[in-house]
């Protein structure tokens, strides 16, 4: 009992250190001949993570997706990979939250850090694939990852200080779709 | 031996110097590598950042490198301290020295860095330049917000403007205003947040600002938004939204939304502000991480060039001991004799100068020592030869000290005094003498001499020993001594009783051939006389006179024919037919004589080899059939008187040395034996115990057998006689003759 209530607290005060940090949904859609990716991730930061962004140092979100064909006897085929990435920094004279999308250069500046956290947390329409890459009734996985990472500091001090937590990363989420 | 530890030390030396460059190598091409790396980072701190882990990367090699090196340095030391291997000791005390010497500005430097490093970072971030910084970052807010409220009150102006305009002239209305409030963009939002009217500086392809809907909501509760928004191309811009109308008009839900640069001057000043503010936010987030880095970053790099001054340490080591060690092992190689070590040396200080000096020693000591083992092998080859003649002399040689210590003697000498002298050198004559009459007596013949204070002298005495007289001349000289030592003296002699016996033999034969030749001739004519004074007298004297006269003339013819025997005997003796040699079987020669004195005299008991083997000997058939008589005859006459006389004949082939290639015949007898003052005469002629003999049987069996190119000897054994001869079996034996080593076997013994 003593121990399961221990365990308890423990979950609790490990949930209450670490926020969560993952991928709640994410599917396909294809439109107008192309596959859009829509997803919606779970951006909990951690308290290094938020004094970083406090400090001016910007943290960037990486969403890497990969599109891979199974097949019996020979390894995955991969269809595409793609990758995006967001920086998101305060800007102190403004006093905004400025996400800047480093694959296109859209930049928006949101009010509050739960603004632009949410902005960045939904993921629509992205064009991910050309629908004629695919072939009608094979079966594709689709998998997902996310990565916040503290961007601006050296690497040799990530090399250095190797044991201190520079970045977070889900696991993959995958799904299958069928064309 | 010496050799091959040589070859060693040379192949260990060979292996430092191959290892030294390889690690030296390494760690010089890790060093430029680096020094490259930083040359290209210290250029920008963006490649100073992209390099920095590989620079890192790389003295975490070097820090590798340099460690398993000095890992097998630290046993290879280890392991000579074990051994106790000379030099060890001194070799760990430099590095231990060294390293030291090293260790401690290194430690200094370390320390002084880490703290001008650390308190450097910290001076960055002294509260004095966060606060001037806030303080520009607030200034430069400060006059944004004039300008915000400057714009906020010109969109409002254009809002009341439009308020009540119909929609035909919106357009011209809202470029009109654009134009004259210097505004980026005005945007007339419907109720829906559709864009009802527009005007904008830009091209038409960049298309319409979106209105978020933070602004729209509140322009549409009748708050006045204005904010102040960075750029996607840099530098910020204005937005501005107001309601158009009162809150409770249908038209209150139009928005006007409004998009004002900030003039360059003012854009680019609160750029810089923003820019360094965010700066040195980053760097105050960073400060911690970054000292630590520091720190680490300096350890990696002292602890780097700790081990390399260690390495170093090593190195300079290995130059400043590994001669001495070379030293060392070449001194313990020549302390064990060999002089051909050499020490390989190259440099031209104070150690090469050792070196070449130690080389030079040795080569003399080495040329010294060939000087002397020639001197000493041609001494050795000297005395080799001179021990070769003495051995070879039938002349004794002794050497004596003056102590009368016996330094050398020769073979001869031990043969003619019946000792092994050989065996004894070093001791004193007299302790010999107790032991061995005859060196007993040559002592005494001349310790008068000894103890006299002539340097050379010359002496002939007579040594008598159990059947033996020995003649010997003795000559002395006396040698001179080292320094204070005496002088040994020599002494030379000569056995001079062969000599004196063929003299005597010589005599004996010619006073026999004269006997023969003088005394045969007239003695036919008196017993021719005396048988025809017989033949005619007889018959005519009386009785009486004819009796006298027969046993006169009687008694002229038996001497008369007894004086033939004897000098047919003298005759015998002096006459010297050749003998013809051929292979005889001995044991068949002495069965046949057996068998035919057994038939003379049956009563004794002569005993012959039974085995059937034959033993062959080069012999006169005859004239060997004639010693086996004599020696019989012999035999026999002495057994007159003896009850059970008998007497044993063996023969039998010695093997292998000494004496190989002979034949031992021996003739026993249990008769009452030699006489013992005879014994050294025995085979002299005329010479006889017997009141009937001539004296000249055993005279000519050993002629006979001297002629055959044996021996003979004669003794007493146990009760009787005893007689053995040595008969060559071939031609090659005969030529050697019989080995001095069976001659010493017997004590006492006459040589042919």
């Amino acid at each position: 009992m003593v121990l399961s209530w221990l365990a308890v607290a423990a979950l609790a005060h490990a949930q209450a250190e670490e926020p969560r940090f993952g991928i709640r949904n994410a599917f396909v859609e294809p439109r107008g001949g192309v596959w859009q990716l829509n997803a919606i991730l779970e951006l909990g930061l951690s308290r290094a993570a938020e004094t970083a962004l406090e400090e001016g140092v910007p943290l960037t979100l990486i969403l890497d997706t990969e599109v891979s064909r199974g097949r019996r006897f020979l390894p995955d085929e991969n269809v595409a990979e793609l990758q995006q990435r967001w920086q998101l920094g305060y800007d102190g004279l403004a006093q905004r939250y400025v996400v800047v999308n480093q694959n296109s250069g859209a930049q928006a500046a949101y009010a509050s850090l739960g603004e632009a956290l949410d902005a960045l947390a939904r993921i629509r329409e992205l064009p991910l694939l050309d629908e004629s890459l695919l072939q009608a009734g094979r079966r594709y996985e689709v998998s997902l990852r996310a990565t916040l990472e503290i961007g601006g500091l050296p690497e040799a001090v990530k090399v250095l200080l190797f044991w201190r937590e520079w970045s977070r990363v889900t696991d993959w989420y995958t799904w299958s779709v069928r064309p | 031996m010496e050799s091959c530890d040589r070859l060693v030390h040379l192949e260990r030396q060979a292996v430092n110097r191959r290892r030294l460059p390889l690690g030296v190598g390494a760690s010089v091409v890790l060093w430029v590598l680096m020094l490259a790396m930083l040359a290209v980072a210290t250029r920008n701190s963006e490649e100073f950042g992209r390099l920095q882990p590989w620079i890192l990367l790389a003295n975490a090699v070097a820090v590798l490198v340099l460690m398993v090196l000095l890992i097998g340095r630290f046993a290879e030391l280890f392991r000579e301290r074990r051994r106790m291997i000379p030099g060890s000791r001194l070799r760990s005390q430099t590095v231990l020295i060294l390293s030291s010497l090293a260790l401690a500005p290194l430690l200094v430097l370390f320390a002084f860095s880490v703290l001008f490093l650390t308190r450097g970072i910290d001076s960055w971030f002294h509260l004095e330049v966060r606060q001037g910084l806030s303080d520009a970052m607030g200034l430069s807010r400060a006059a944004l917000d004039l300008r915000m409220t400057e714009f906020l009150t010109r969109t409002e102006r254009i809002a009341e403007d439009l308020e009540y305009r119909s929609e035909g002239e919106l357009y011209r209305l809202l470029a009109d205003h654009r134009r004259l409030a210097d505004a980026d963009d005005l945007v007339l939002f419907g109720p829906g947040g559709q864009v009802l009217a527009s005007a904008s500086a830009g091209p038409i392809e960049a298309g319409l600002p979106t209105i978020p809907g933070e602004i729209l909501a509140s322009a549409r509760s009748g708050e006045p938004f204005i904010s102040l928004e960075p750029a996607a191309a840099g530098g910020y811009e204005i937005r501005s939204a107001v309601a158009l109308g009162t809150l409770d008009s249908l038209q209150a839900r139009r928005v006007l939304m409004a998009v004002y640069p900030v003039p360059q001057r003012l854009a680019d000043l609160a750029t810089a502000v923003q820019s360094a503010y965010q700066q040195y936010g980053r760097l105050s987030y960073l400060r911690e991480p970054l000292k630590l880095s520091f720190v680490m970053t300096l350890s990696l790099v002292l602890l780097m060039a700790l081990l390399a001054a260690v390495y170093g340490a090593f190195f300079f080591t290995d130059r400043l001991v590994q001669p001495l060690q070379d030293l060392i092992g070449a001194t313990r190689a020549v302390a064990k004799g060999d002089f051909d070590t050499r020490v390989v040396g190259t440099s031209r200080d104070e150690v090469g100068y050792l070196v070449a000096s130690f080389n030079a020693m040795t080569a003399r000591l080495a040329r010294a020592r060939a000087e002397t083992e020639s001197s000493r092998q041609e001494v050795e080859s000297e005395r080799a030869g001179l021990a070769a003649i003495l051995a070879r002399l039938s002349t004794g040689v002794l050497s004596l000290e003056a102590d009368l210590t016996l330094r050398l003697a020769n073979q001869a000498a031990g043969e003619i005094l019946g000792a092994d002298l050989t065996a004894h050198v070093g001791e004193s004559l007299e302790g010999i003498a107790p032991s061995h009459p005859l060196v007993g007596q040559f002592l005494a013949a001349i310790k008068p001499q000894l103890d006299g204070s002539e340097r050379d002298w010359r002496e002939q005495f007579t040594l008598r020993g159990e059947g033996t007289r020995r003649e010997l001349i003795c000559a002395c000289t006396m040698l001179p001594g080292e320094g204070d030592r005496p002088g040994i003296r020599v002494l030379v002699f000569d056995d001079l009783t062969q000599l004196l016996k063929v003299q005597r033999e010589a005599a004996w034969g010619e006073v026999a051939r004269r006997l023969a030749h003088e005394i045969k001739n007239p003695l036919t004519p008196i017993q021719l006389s005396a048988e025809r004074v017989r033949r005619r007298l007889l018959g005519n004297l009386p009785e009486r006179d004819a009796e006298v006269l027969e046993r006169a003339t009687h008694t002229i013819v038996q001497q008369v024919e007894a004086m033939k025997q004897m000098v047919n005997a003298f005759s015998e003796y002096a006459r010297a037919p050749a003998i013809e040699l051929e292979s005889c079987d001995l044991n068949a020669l002495v069965r046949e004589a057996a068998d035919l004195y057994h038939a003379q005299d049956p009563r004794v008991d002569i005993r012959v080899p039974v085995d059937s083997r034959s033993v062959t000997v080069l012999a006169d058939r005859g004239r060997l059939r004639q010693v086996l008589n004599n020696l019989l005859t012999n035999s026999l006459e002495a057994l007159e008187s003896t009850t059970e006389p008998r007497i044993v004949v063996e023969t039998h082939h010695l093997q292998g040395p000494p004496g190989g290639g002979f034949v031992e015949l021996t003739v026993r007898d249990n008769g009452p034996g030699f006489q013992p003052e005879l014994m050294d005469r025995l085979f002299d002629p005329y010479v006889t115990s017997k009141s009937k003999g001539t004296g000249l049987g055993l005279a000519i069996v050993r002629k006979i057998v001297e002629e055959h190119g044996g021996r003979i000897e004669a003794d007493n054994e146990g009760e009787g006689a005893r007689i053995r001869v040595w008969l060559p079996v071939d031609e090659a034996a005969r030529g050697a003759g019989l080995p001095r080593s069976v001659r010493r076997q017997e004590s006492r013994r006459e040589y042919a």
